[in-house]
């Protein structure tokens, strides 16, 4: 049984616990090349890089046209944020207890910023932000486990549309809440030991 | 922190703590670089770090292999890389970090681009390439560090390779694709741009760390607070083509290694003592060490199963059991397999369509994509239908069946039939050819696997093989996009070799028994109560580090010698041998080697590791065996005590016997003092001889590790070819191949057809060919002046230069000419000759004598052993009587001149052919007069039968008549029919045979072998289910063996329609035919050793099983479908062997004794029979008179392209003199009565002709 979750796989648990199984701990599922997840990774590659410092201007040439635009809009903000840049591609590792036995939650803050007295987490979606941001469960997992890590309630989780250019914005809330969102459904992985 | 430690200890635990404290100080673990062996070890780490840290965050972690730091720089970095590339037609944001798979495309394309001409194969030019490249990049060599080692080398394409290597680099840059090799070039050229982020380094087996990976520790040393390292001076198993390297880390820290605590002491001290033992040359003796060995590869793996029985009925767990093979093959996979045990193979490189579910869907992804029409194969459809579409069988084969009819009469798609059928899946199968045919080869996989495949925890092995596949094709088609062409993509996939890709790691099954490389195992510290070490005295043990294109000692950074001699690489290979077997030691607590004398091909091992341990045995001799007790003449031969000694022995004077029992003497340490077996060369004649040699001294001394070296001189010959890669001296690769008989004559029709040769003349130039190699190996600067002669020749020799083959003439010349011009080389078998035997010496070809000469050029103990009356093999082979005659001379020679085999009468007849010709004045016979024993022969005058028929009806009549005369008195008696040419033999096989008597020709076609025959036949059913009469034959035969009984064969005589439309459940034939016909298996080796495991599951016939598979193979692998395959099977049924794979034959007289023999003359010797027939003694089958005889071309061609030529009359001699030898050999077979018999005419090209009697019939019986 494995113990350790990415908000993707709790959101698959939560939703179908034979899904889960099948993809996170038989390994049943097939290798997808999925166009709109490679699209995902060359905007996030980008980014990276260009938060990095790096210089983009032979990437972009192979960028098409309207991919252009929506980078190029997009790297005006970063410049702009230049100065409260911590981290990009952060991979996380928060560990937890459950009934004594311990479990593990991972993920990649695609960023994150200060800005004021706040950390922002930031993600980059390239077509569509969560309809529910608040209640989805990244932004749970995500801001728990921020909150582990820079050891303060002041973080917000901002998702960003490349495509669409619209963002959205949510705070820290309650650890309890999160952490009892998060437990229930890690509980659901007993059902399966019996 | 540095600490000595090996895997008998905590260490990977005492650097995790260590790691955790630094953690807990404050330090970022992003800050922190941990570098492990592999992805294994990574996984191994990282759930460590996990369970042991406190609650809260961990962190980011950085915890990379070896391999895979460069793999996450480049992808953190690739913006440097592409701004760094000038090139802007292909750049890409994300870079493709590929697989092998796609490096050898790229390596192919590249390969077009230089002149390797001269070069021996392109397959293996492309596995040199790979090597090549790894090592100079683990290596981190610099151009001039190339320069110089090629220098040293003297390496002939080193010009040529550099600018393939550039072609290559350029191409990866281009296309911004690089494997896990190219990804460390570029992470060299990365990190030296980047700023290091790390404040601390932990480096856990540190001895297998490579050149490269140190270059970058090097390199960011300076702003390393800590370092913290394990490792092993010991250690570093993957030097050489892995490319690691023995790393002074007291030095590179500047500070003492402590030791840590060993958890077993035994161990610990166990594998120092290998380790030393290896080192300093003593024999490994352990007692906690068991060895077994065995003649057969078979009966080890049989024993090898008994033992893990045994074991696990003991309550052993499986996972408490490892095995550790080089050879894991489809045979043991498929003997494992079938033991019920659960077997977890982790094989380092594989074909992808070595797993079914892969090869039925990459089976269909042909038939979709095709675009040519072609036909399918039937076989490959009823896989598709019965195995991914789970179709019902029936229904699967008529459909096939429809398909087959249809598709005779016109070109036919089977799409169009599959469209009438109201089968479901069909329909889909028909819509996926109809939407996806145009679409990407990884989404017509995707929607196949959707489509038809069910994904269940039973299928999982073959779900991550898919994966594997998929994430293949889309690199493929990413890096290459469009011009992806599907058909070649998938032909391609089918023959590329998965290698081990160090990225990924290989899940162990808990409750399964491990069989694994012995590397693998040390990769991955699998630690068991058991190992077994399986084909220990395989060469393959001892891995290859040389090639023409690479040197793995050379190649490593650290090498400072200005050259490279024999004894380098014998210092190297034991240096890492003891390293690996020190490594290996320490993950058991008991261990037990397994060896066999032959390999599963029935060839010989050598060169394995074997030869380090102590077999922890008595020299016992079998007492149950009866002693022999010698004969006064024979004597002679057991007082022997070093020096030259001939042995002239007469027809069955016990020659075997006595030369065995002096073999024995030997080994016993009786003669020459202390002496080894592996001090002891015999050469035989025939293989077969060598075999049976070899047979009957480990029946004697069955715990005996390790044989004489008893072989043909080609056996001898091509060990020296292989053994220490010496073949690299001769400009060959490893992988060369010996062109066998068919081959070659279909390699030479060709050249003369090309040279507007008459094909008739085939014969003359295969003979000359041969004749001429040896001519210009004797005189260096002698060419013939023959133009067309010398024309066919080198294209001859151009043609296997460029398959990679040589001839059975080249093997000879080429082990001398590497003994010859590597002194070197010459000690090493000189120190190791210190006797040698030769049988048939008479025979003996000039080079056989050569390299005799040159191996006891040491110890000077050479016995010679033969029968100057017996040469009959000089006319038209390179053998050269004048050799032993004049050794004879020059020697002791021992003359053993009793006969005990034939009846007084037989001996007298042979007697008096030699005094007939000594009053003729023919020098055809030594003057050596046949005595018999005491006691012994059968005192008959009347022994001999001459008579003279008036035709040749007569004739045959007189000679069935007598045999069913003996047969009705003496049903055992062993009969033989000795004809002058092999084209006879069929001729008289054909008239025994008609009236009922059995016959027995040629013993070594194929087709007589039972196996053969069998799996031949199930494999035509497979192919042909609706045809009833090979079912029958399949049951008459095994019927026959006594496998079914007569019911059974009844029930499949009267099959009216074909089986598997029947419903005869209880049937044990139904089953078998029917399991048989739906066995799917990936490969036709797989399902050969399934049909012969099932019908031939112990004694003698099991050892030819894989050997039946392997030509099956072979075969499958030129042929396009599974039905050809079967039919050049049945093609090549008379042939005496395929690709030089010899079968063990069955005891000779099983088939002696139930059937009459029928054989040439020359053939029959070192036979023997109670009844000999030899018919049609014309003058035309047996001139002894050089008037009477007429010159053939077969003679005289050869001498056209000789130094010295000989006169006709010269010749006519030769050949005359032979005659006289051939038939006394052909009289000296008989033990009770001789048939000699003439007809005054015969047919001949159906006209009848009158016929001169030979003079032998006329004037000496």
């Amino acid at each position: 049984m494995t113990d350790t979750f990415s908000s993707n796989s709790l959101k698959i648990l939560d939703k179908d616990l034979n899904e889960f199984k099948n993809k996170y701990i038989d390994n049943l599922t097939l290798f997808k090349n999925d166009k709109r997840a490679i699209l995902g990774q060359k905007f996030h590659s980008l980014i990276c890089a260009s938060i990095k410092g790096f210089n983009t201007e032979k990437f972009e040439k192979s960028l098409e046209e309207n991919e252009l635009k929506n980078w190029l809009k997009l790297k005006e903000k970063l410049e702009i944020k230049r100065n409260g840049f911590i981290k990009t591609e952060y991979s996380f590792l928060v560990k937890n207890f459950l009934n004594k036995k311990p479990y593990y939650l991972t993920g990649r803050f695609d960023a994150v910023f200060k800005e004021e007295n706040n950390i922002i987490i930031y993600d980059w979606k390239t077509l569509n932000i969560p309809k529910n941001p608040e209640n989805d469960l990244q932004t749970i997992v995500y801001l728990y486990c921020a909150e582990k890590i820079y050891k303060t309630k002041n973080i917000k989780m901002k998702y960003l549309s490349i495509e669409k250019q619209i963002s959205e914005e949510i705070a820290y809330k309650n650890e309890e809440t999160y952490r009892n969102i998060i437990e229930n459904i890690i509980s659901k992985t007993d059902d399966y030991k019996h | 922190m540095l600490i000595n430690a090996n895997s008998n200890t905590l260490k990977t635990e005492i650097l995790i703590n260590e790691y955790l404290k630094l953690i807990q100080s404050g330090v970022e673990a992003e800050n922190i670089l941990v570098l492990v062996q592999n992805s294994k070890k990574k996984k191994e780490f990282i759930n460590k770090v996990k369970e042991k840290s406190p609650e809260g965050n961990i962190g980011n972690l950085k915890i990379f292999s070896f391999f895979g730091l460069a793999r996450d720089f480049i992808l953190e970095n690739w913006a440097l890389v592409e701004n760094s590339i000038s090139d802007e037609t292909n750049i890409k944001i994300i870079p493709s970090l590929s697989g092998l798979e796609i490096s050898q495309k790229i390596i192919k394309d590249s390969i077009e681009e230089v002149d390797f001409s001269g070069y021996n194969s392109k397959t293996s030019l492309l596995h040199q390439l790979f090597r090549r490249i790894s090592l100079i990049t683990l290596n981190d060599l610099s151009k001039e560090e190339i320069k110089k080692r090629a220098e040293i080398l003297k390496e002939g394409f080193s010009n040529e390779v550099n600018s393939l290597i550039n072609i290559y680099k350029a191409k990866t840059i281009n296309l911004r694709a690089f494997d896990y090799i190219r990804q460390l070039n570029v992470f060299e050229f990365l990190y030296k741009k980047v700023k290091n982020n790390f404040k601390y380094v932990f480096l856990d087996d540190g001895d297998e760390i490579t050149p490269c990976v140190l270059a970058y520790l090097e390199h960011i040393k300076p702003d390393i607070k800590e370092f913290f390292i394990s490792y092993d001076p010991k250690g570093s198993s993957r030097l050489g083509y892995l490319g690691a390297i023995n790393v002074d880390f007291e030095k590179f820290l500047g500070e003492k290694a402590t030791g840590i605590k060993r958890l077993n002491l035994r161990t610990e001290n166990e594998a120092l003592n290998i380790f030393n033992s290896v080192k300093n040359d003593k024999l490994i003796d352990l007692k906690t060490i068991k060895t077994k060995s065995f003649l057969k590869r078979n009966e080890m793996t049989e024993c090898v199963l008994s033992d893990i029985k045994k074991l696990i009925l003991s309550g052993v767990k499986p996972s408490e059991i490892s095995i550790v093979t080089p050879n894991c093959d489809n045979f043991l996979k498929s003997e494992f397999n079938k033991s019920g045990f659960n077997f977890n193979f982790i094989s380092k490189n594989e074909k992808l369509n070595e797993n079914k579910l892969i090869s039925y869907v990459l089976e269909l992804l042909k038939i979709i994509n095709d675009t040519k029409n072609m036909p399918i194969s039937p076989y490959a459809l009823k896989g598709i239908f019965t195995e991914l579409l789970k179709c019902d069988k029936k229904e699967a084969i008529k459909t096939i069946q429809e398909y087959i009819f249809k598709s005779k009469f016109k070109n036919t798609s089977i799409f169009e039939i599959l469209e009438n059928k109201e089968n479901e899946k069909f329909q889909k199968l028909v819509e996926i050819y109809e939407t996806m045919r145009f679409k990407l080869l990884s989404e017509q996989i995707y929607k196949i696997a959707e489509e038809f495949i069910v994904f269940e925890k039973e299928i999982k092995k073959d779900i991550i093989k898919l994966n594997e596949i998929l994430k293949q094709i889309s690199d493929y088609e990413t890096v290459f996009g469009d011009s992806t062409n599907n058909y070649e993509l998938i032909i391609q996939l089918e023959n590329t070799i998965i290698s081990e890709n160090p990225l990924h790691d290989e899940e162990i099954d808990e409750n399964s028994i491990v069989v694994s490389s012995a590397q693998k195992i040390i990769d991955y510290s699998l630690k068991t109560k058991y190992q077994f070490l399986l084909d220990v005295s395989s060469e393959n043990w001892l891995k290859q580090d040389i090639g023409p294109l690479y040197n793995a000692w050379v190649m490593q950074k650290t090498w400072s010698k200005d050259s490279f001699e024999l004894e380098d690489n014998i210092e190297l290979t034991k240096d890492r041998t003891a390293r690996t077997l020190y490594k290996l030691h320490l993950l058991s607590e008991n261990t037990c080697l397994y060896s066999s004398v032959y390999d599963y091909l029935g060839a010989e091992n050598f060169s394995g590791i074997d030869k380090y341990y102590k077999y922890n045995v008595e020299l016992n001799a079998k007492t149950e065996i009866k002693p022999i007790i010698p004969r006064e003449d024979q004597r002679e031969v057991l007082n022997y005590n070093g020096g030259l000694m001939s042995v002239s022995a007469t027809a069955g004077s016990g020659k075997t016997t006595i030369m065995l029992l002096l073999v024995e003497k030997l080994i016993s340490g009786e003669i020459l003092g202390n002496i080894e077996p592996k001090n002891i060369f015999v050469l035989t004649f025939m293989e077969s001889a060598a075999r049976n040699f070899k047979e009957r001294i480990k029946a004697k001394y069955p715990d005996l590790k390790e044989l004489p070296n008893i072989s043909t001189i080609h056996g001898l010959a091509l060990r020296i070819l292989k053994e220490n890669n010496n073949y690299s001296l001769a400009g060959l690769d490893f992988d060369f191949e010996i062109i066998d008989e068919i081959k070659r004559n279909a390699v030479l029709s060709e050249i003369i057809y090309a040279h507007g040769i008459s094909s008739d003349k085939l014969d003359l130039y295969d003979r000359a060919v041969s004749a001429y190699k040896n001519e210009i190996s004797v005189y260096d600067d002698y060419q013939t002046s023959n133009r067309l002669f010398l024309k066919v020749f080198k294209s001859y020799q151009d043609e296997l230069k460029k398959q990679n083959l040589i001839d059975y003439d080249d093997l000879l010349l080429l082990s001398l000419k590497i003994l010859k011009e590597n002194k070197d080389v010459l000690y090493y078998y000189q120190d190791l000759a210190k006797i040698i035997i030769e049988d048939e010496a008479q025979d003996s070809s000039f080079v056989q004598q050569e390299l005799i000469k040159l191996l006891s050029g040491k110890h000077k103990n050479v016995i010679r052993c033969g029968d100057i009356n017996q040469a009959i093999t000089s006319t038209f082979t390179n053998s050269d009587v004048t050799g032993f005659r004049e050794f004879i001379n020059n020697s002791k020679n021992v003359v053993m001149d009793r006969c005990q085999r034939c009846a007084t009468g037989v001996l007298d007849c042979a007697n008096n052919t030699v005094k007939y010709a000594q009053k003729h004045n023919i020098k055809a016979f030594s003057d050596l007069i046949m005595k018999p024993v005491e006691n012994k022969n059968i005192i008959d005058k009347n022994a001999v039968t001459k008579i003279i028929c008036d035709n040749e009806e007569e004739e045959r009549a007189f000679v069935i008549n007598k045999i069913k005369e003996i047969l009705k008195n003496d049903s055992n008696a062993t009969i033989g029919v000795l004809l002058r040419s092999n084209f006879a033999i069929n001729k008289w096989a054909d008239i025994l045979e008609e009236k009922s008597i059995k016959t027995y020709k040629n013993s070594d076609a194929l087709i007589n072998n039972p196996v053969y025959k069998i799996c031949l036949l199930v494999l035509e059913y497979i192919a042909n289910p609706y045809e009833t009469g090979i079912l029958k034959t399949i049951a008459e035969e095994l019927y026959r063996s006594g496998y079914y009984n007569f019911e059974t064969y009844n029930y499949a005589k009267n099959l009216k329609e074909p089986i598997f439309m029947t419903d005869d459940f209880n049937e044990q034939f139904w089953w078998d035919m029917n399991y048989f016909l739906f066995k799917n298996t990936y490969s036709i080796y797989e399902l050969v050793c399934e049909i012969g495991q099932y019908y031939f599951s112990s004694g003698k016939n099991a050892a030819n099983i894989p050997m039946v598979g392997a030509i099956a193979q072979k075969i499958a692998n030129s042929s396009k479908t599974f039905e050809n395959t079967v039919q050049k099977l049945r093609e090549i049924q008379y042939r005496n062997n395929f690709s030089n794979i010899k079968f063990f034959l069955n005891e000779e007289n099983d088939a002696k004794a139930s059937s009459v023999q029928i054989m040439t003359l020359h053939k029959s010797k070192g036979d023997e029979f109670d009844y000999v027939f030899i018919p049609e003694l014309t003058q035309d089958n047996l001139c002894l008179n050089v008037n009477d005889y007429k010159l053939k071309e077969s003679s005289t061609f050869i001498q056209k392209v000789k130094k010295d030529k000989k006169s006709d009359l010269e010749l006519k001699k030769e050949i005359i003199e032979e005659n006289y030898r051939l038939i006394y050999v052909g009289i000296t077979r008989a033990k009770k009565k001789l048939y000699l018999s003439s007809a005054k005419n015969y047919k001949i090209y159906n006209k009848k002709r009158e016929c001169k009697i030979s003079e032998f019939l006329e004037e000496i019986v």
